[in-house]
């Protein structure tokens, strides 16, 4: 089990990346910024960087518009 | 998917880099220094003065190619200073200082390249200006880079390559932005006159080219405000369920893409122009559509140009469920023509279309039109009736509380359900967000003094989201702050877009209560002011100026007999849901959990009607907590009402002033 932004809860696969994550709770925005147990992850790692079982994942994203 | 980074050696050490990037930004990153004329870290690489020359090897096969625009996409072994590579660098060099041997930035690089003095290549050429332009480029990429203009460029081929603007005359079209003169390395361009006289032109100068280089380098990725503008958040409040769809009921439809950026850009956007908003302007986000042809209205058949649309015109479209991308331009068109808001008429007219289909109207109210939700054709009707002063558009003009007065007063319509459904307060209609899974934006939308405007909507995503303010203190806190940093920069007469529609790269290394801020373009802001003023600010200072203003207008709105806490009352809709189908729609991702985990009280078994009424006594009681907090930080009674120690912090405790507020003090 993953927890996202201290509140949502999606199961954990072995293997799953940072991708996969966003993919699953349909994040597409564009300006967001993800740390796994605190530790920022680059965009361009979104795809290699494995997220660990019972990872605290936080995905911040920052308003616009208006 | 291929992999996004590469592994590369450069000089024997092994470095990953990302695929595309340019083979200099990973030398730099190693702090190789190697030399350039041409390169400058905002600006397209093109490879011009070939000093940044690298020996490469793919595949076993070497070659030599200019580092700055030598896109890495494989595996390649890097040599940045080797035997071939220095004697190439080392003629350049010549060659360079034999044209100008007296500007220091040639000096420089020849210096690096070993090389002291251009006679081998001295000739007719030779300039001996300390001052002469290079022909690096700079300022001809600037100018279209950073601010779209094509104002500069080169004339002449080889030898009689020079720069020049159109024809060879002073181009009108150029604002002075500097741009190019800020970019260019030797000084060829000078700026001659400041003409507003701000104490330190410099410092503006220094953070405005910042947010040019930003918007030149990286919006792009991130919200496209060049190509698409504003609208790009259709298609992103469409994914996120908060794009108002049928008065509010709903956060997304199936037909979103009718109205999305993608079918503007690929349709209408031809010719990729902004519509001159402020002239220079390096965001330039307000796109325009040219050649679109009327097919209502007193310009019926005439082609015309188009504003936007942005997106708050763009979901109020949504909104009243008219998706389509023609009408919408017409919309916009005639909007603009009439000289009325978008949202408001948009949010008046979706309200409108519920209380048809409710039956609280009908078509002997409406002038025969069938106002129901997706009717183009009847809302460009009323928009022309409203201009022409006659039948339904001249009620519809008034605006949501005016309507249910009427139709309260003369059909006997049910109050309490169109409070619930008139997405209105203090007599302005809500712009184009659902709110109603975020307390934070409900009461940032519902306390605005000026009214649920759309530059209030930014805490939807703080809260809904990322749920980084949990409780009443941290949403008390943000209701603080962002009303205030919002009034401080319209106070300054500056342009909010560039605050957060694009962020600075290095924004993420700050926690996200501070990264929300976007600290690297307050500073921005607050340098512009001590450029113009020489005033220095910082954050508190920031906002008792603006809390000043702030609390100024609250006491206005008290002394027209306004401004206590009844007037902070949100219609329901912006709360909850106020229909069945309104419920069950998000029953299962919101409701029955909030009923179970935060009311404590089993859904199941329970009807809609029952849950429903569960949900409502929590979420009033809930507002009303984050009311009691955010009056608190803001140094308010409990009604809403200015405290008179406030205003003596505040320096503004005037007699006129506290007269006012005297009689609703604690």
């Amino acid at each position: 089990m993953l927890k996202i932004n201290n509140r949502d809860k999606i199961e954990w696969n072995k293997g799953m990346t940072v991708r996969d994550v966003l993919n699953r709770m349909k994040y597409s925005y564009s300006l967001i910024t993800v740390t796994v147990n605190g530790e920022l992850v680059l965009k361009e790692d979104y795809d290699s960087y494995k997220v660990p079982e019972k990872a605290d994942v936080i995905v911040f994203h920052l308003a616009h518009g208006g | 998917m291929e992999p996004k980074k590469i592994e590369i050696i450069i000089d024997g050490k092994k470095v990953s880099v990302v695929r595309d990037s340019f083979l200099l930004n990973a030398i730099k990153a190693l702090d190789i220094d190697i030399p350039v004329l041409c390169h400058h870290k905002d600006l397209t690489p093109n490879g011009t003065c070939r000093l940044c020359i690298c020996e490469i090897e793919v595949r076993g096969r070497k070659k030599l190619v200019t580092s700055c625009n030598y896109p890495v996409r494989s595996e390649i072994k890097v040599e940045t200073n080797s035997g071939r590579v220095r004697q190439h660098r080392k003629v350049l060099a010549e060659m360079y200082l034999g044209r100008w041997p007296n500007v220091p930035v040639v000096k420089e690089v020849a210096a690096k390249c070993g090389v002291t003095d251009g006679l081998r290549f001295k000739s007719d050429l030779t300039d001996e200006n300390p001052k002469a332009c290079i022909l690096c480029g700079h300022c001809v990429k600037a100018c279209e880079e950073f601010i779209q203009e094509r104002i500069l460029d080169f004339a002449g081929r080889g030898i009689k390559r020079h720069l020049t603007m159109p024809y060879g005359e002073v181009d009108k079209h150029c604002v002075g932005c500097t741009s190019c003169a800020y970019v260019c390395p030797t000084g060829a361009i000078e700026i001659i006159d400041d003409m507003n006289h701000p104490l330190d032109a410099k410092m503006i100068r220094n953070y405005g080219m910042k947010i040019n280089a930003e918007m030149a380098t990286i919006d792009k990725d991130q919200c496209d405000m060049r190509s698409v503008g504003t609208a790009n958040i259709v298609d992103v409040m469409d994914a996120y369920d908060l794009l108002p769809v049928h008065n509010y009921k709903f956060g997304s439809h199936s037909e979103t893409e009718k109205i999305g950026t993608k079918l503007f850009k690929r349709e209408y956007y031809t010719q990729g122009i902004s519509d001159g908003c402020w002239k220079g302007c390096s965001m330039s986000c307000a796109k325009t559509v040219d050649g679109f042809e009327l097919i209502t209205g007193p310009y019926k058949g005439q082609k015309v140009v188009v504003d936007g649309p942005e997106y708050e015109t763009a979901a109020g479209a949504a909104n009243m469920g008219c998706f389509d991308a023609g009408f919408l331009l017409e919309y916009n068109f005639y909007c603009d023509t009439y000289g009325v808001d978008t949202i408001s008429v948009a949010t008046c007219t979706a309200f409108v279309m519920e209380a048809y289909e409710a039956g609280v109207i009908n078509k002997t109210h409406t002038g025969g039109k069938e106002l129901k939700f997706g009717a183009s054709n009847e809302v460009l009707e009323i928009l022309h009736e409203m201009a022409r002063g006659e039948g339904f558009g001249v009620d519809v003009g008034q605006g949501i509380r005016w309507l249910k007065k009427k139709w309260i007063k003369e059909y006997g319509a049910d109050a309490a359900f169109l409070q619930d459904i008139g997405m209105e307060v203090k007599g302005l209609e809500y712009s184009e967000y659902v709110c109603k899974e975020s307390l934070a934006q409900q009461a940032g939308y519902t306390m605005a003094v000026k009214g649920p405007q759309h530059d209030e909507a930014w805490l939807i995503f703080m809260d809904m989201v990322n749920n980084q303010i949990p409780s009443f203190e941290d949403k008390a806190e943000a209701l603080y702050y962002y009303p205030l940093w919002r009034t401080w920069f319209g106070l300054m007469g500056l342009c909010k877009l560039i605050w957060n529609d694009v962020v600075p790269a290095d924004n993420s290394q700050y926690p996200p209560h501070e990264a929300a801020k976007v600290p690297g373009h307050v500073e921005d802001f607050f340098k512009f002011f001590e450029g113009m003023t020489g005033i220095e600010l910082d954050e508190n200072k920031m906002l008792d100026q603006s809390a000043r203003v702030h609390n100024l207008q609250r006491i206005m709105c008290r002394m027209l007999g306004y401004g206590t806490r009844k007037d902070d009352m949100p219609p329901f809709r912006a709360l909850g849901p106020v229909t069945k189908e309104e419920y069950e729609s998000r029953a299962d991702r919101y409701y029955d959990k909030q009923i179970k985990e935060n009311v404590g009280v089993d859904p199941e078994g329970k009807n809609t009607e029952e849950k429903m009424a569960i949900l409502r006594k929590f979420r009033e009681d809930q507002y009303n907590k984050v009311v009691d907090a955010a009056y608190k930080k803001r140094g308010w009674t409990n009604n809403g009402v200015p405290k008179i120690e406030r205003l003596k912090e505040l320096g503004i405790d005037l007699p006129e002033l506290v007269e006012i507020v005297r009689n609703d003090q604690e």
